[in-house]
């Protein structure tokens, strides 16, 4: 899960991408924490979250195998972390507002521009503690697949999201034979924790599409 | 992970789905290249397959071969921490925890990520570069601590050295006056890597989101521009059970 905040792209588009974390700590409130975690991830499912996942399923909204109802009523173990993703600040704003309000005392991390959140953070009233900054890759960075394809593949947590998936969904959209909003749903079928932003998919599916080229045959 | 010729209907719908690019053709079948695969379990996970050929490898959870399994399916819990995944709570619990207070900067380097994964001896070119440098405590509830031969060193058991993986992710503390030194140390480490990492620091903030001058000054002193987009951990969290001792 650290890399959420090694997700690529322009900023005009990490301005619709932010993910919400709930995070109990093993050892200081593991104890009791369900239901509280149960009560944090229904405001994440009212609000309107673009996707999300409990590690009690491990499936996310668009896997196919649980409704919203479901996956909510999962929540039974302590200790259960929920992931989400947002593509629209409003309505984070409007969660993080209700999660004040909750005050269930679990952990809560916001993945997104750094500038956004403060405003943000300053409107609502919270005060941010702790700040995991990405100082990028290192390596053999000529081996790694083009940008325009690690911003879709850098959208899952884990990595679960293989680049010639996306390359497969954009040849299939240049051929006529998906949307690119269908494709989003199958880039966010492999990740595992929820945080794959099928909204933004779109958008940069939408963007890619005239700039490949694809062997019809 | 296996795909079973004798059910294998040679579609070739699970190929795109693996993100070591694993599975290809054999003949008109397709085939999951051992060495390549990482037993990361999307291929079974998506359930692309129309005729559920695809099935997890036995020797996958077989020492040493297990460690693929560990380090790179997101749903294998590990036996250290408990929990899914390659990492520990790091910054998103930390205002509980305390693990890293106002004099202290947690760093992570995820080896293999983004997208590449990596062979073990990778994370070994960097723990001795660290332990050389004087970082000899390594995270002891991430997964990757149970590997360490020698912490003292940074040797990894060679028993691993033959293993790929997804990712493993180095987690280290120092102390903010120290950050410059072991940013070099890994600047200067990272030409030896056959793969990638990212690399990230972690640290408190001051009211309305001010992050640290020292860690600031660190950066900028060695050359390590930040990307605009973070994790931050908001601060709505507060222990309630007795803290358990370290």
């Amino acid at each position: 899960m650290t890399h959420s905040l090694h997700r690529e792209g322009t900023i005009d588009s990490l301005e619709r991408d932010y993910c919400v974390f709930i995070y109990p700590a093993r050892g200081f409130n593991y104890a009791d924490s369900a239901p509280k975690i149960k009560r944090l991830a229904e405001l994440i499912y009212t609000c309107g979250a673009a996707n999300f996942c409990p590690t009690t399923l491990r499936e996310n909204m668009y896997s196919e195998v649980a409704t919203p109802e479901e996956v909510l009523a999962s929540i039974q173990k302590d200790g259960t972390r929920v992931y989400s993703t947002w593509n629209n600040p409003e309505k984070l704003k409007q969660l993080l507002i209700k999660m004040k309000e909750a005050d269930e005392g679990i952990s809560i991390v916001v993945s997104g521009l750094i500038d956004r959140v403060r405003v943000m953070a300053r409107e609502i009233g919270l005060n941010p503690h702790t700040i995991n900054m990405s100082l990028g890759i290192h390596g053999r960075t000529e081996l790694l697949p083009p940008a325009d394809i690690r911003q879709f593949t850098t959208m899952c947590g884990h990595a679960m999201v293989a680049p010639g998936l996306v390359r497969n969904s954009l040849r299939r959209m240049k051929t006529g034979k998906s949307t690119a909003w269908d494709e989003s749903i199958v880039l966010a079928k492999p990740c595992a924790c929820g945080i794959y932003n099928p909204y933004r998919s779109e958008e940069m599916l939408n963007d890619l599409a005239p700039v490949y080229a694809v062997s019809r045959w | 992970m296996i795909i079973r010729g004798e059910v294998c209907v040679g579609c070739g719908r699970c190929q795109p789905y693996c993100p070591a690019g694993a599975i290809h053709f054999s003949g008109l079948k397709s085939e999951v290249d051992r060495e390549t695969c990482l037993e990361c379990g999307t291929c079974l996970r998506v359930a692309i397959c129309p005729v559920d050929a695809i099935m997890d490898d036995p020797t996958a959870f077989e020492y040493p071969r297990a460690v693929r399994k560990v380090f790179s399916d997101p749903t294998a819990p590990h036996i250290a921490t408990g929990i899914e995944g390659r990492g520990t709570e790091e910054s998103k619990t930390n205002d509980v925890t305390g693990r890293v207070g106002p004099d202290g900067v947690g760093i992570a380097i995820e080896v293999g990520r983004p997208t590449l994964g990596m062979g073990l001896p990778d994370v070994q070119k960097i723990s001795r570069a660290l332990a050389r440098a004087g970082i000899t405590e390594i995270e002891p509830c991430n997964p990757i601590h149970q590997m360490y031969a020698d912490e003292s060193t940074g040797d990894l058991r060679p028993d691993l050295m033959g293993e790929r993986v997804l990712s493993a992710i180095i987690e280290i503390e120092v102390k903010k006056d120290r950050l410059p030194y072991i940013l070099r140390t890994i600047k200067e480490v990272a030409k030896e890597v056959d793969s990638v990492f990212t690399l990230d620091v972690y640290s408190l903030l001051g009211p309305d989101l001010e992050i640290s001058k020292e860690v600031l000054a660190a950066l900028d002193s060695e050359g390590f521009p930040w990307r605009p987009n973070a994790k931050i951990n908001v601060g709505l969290g507060r222990a309630w059970e007795e803290r358990r001792a370290s």
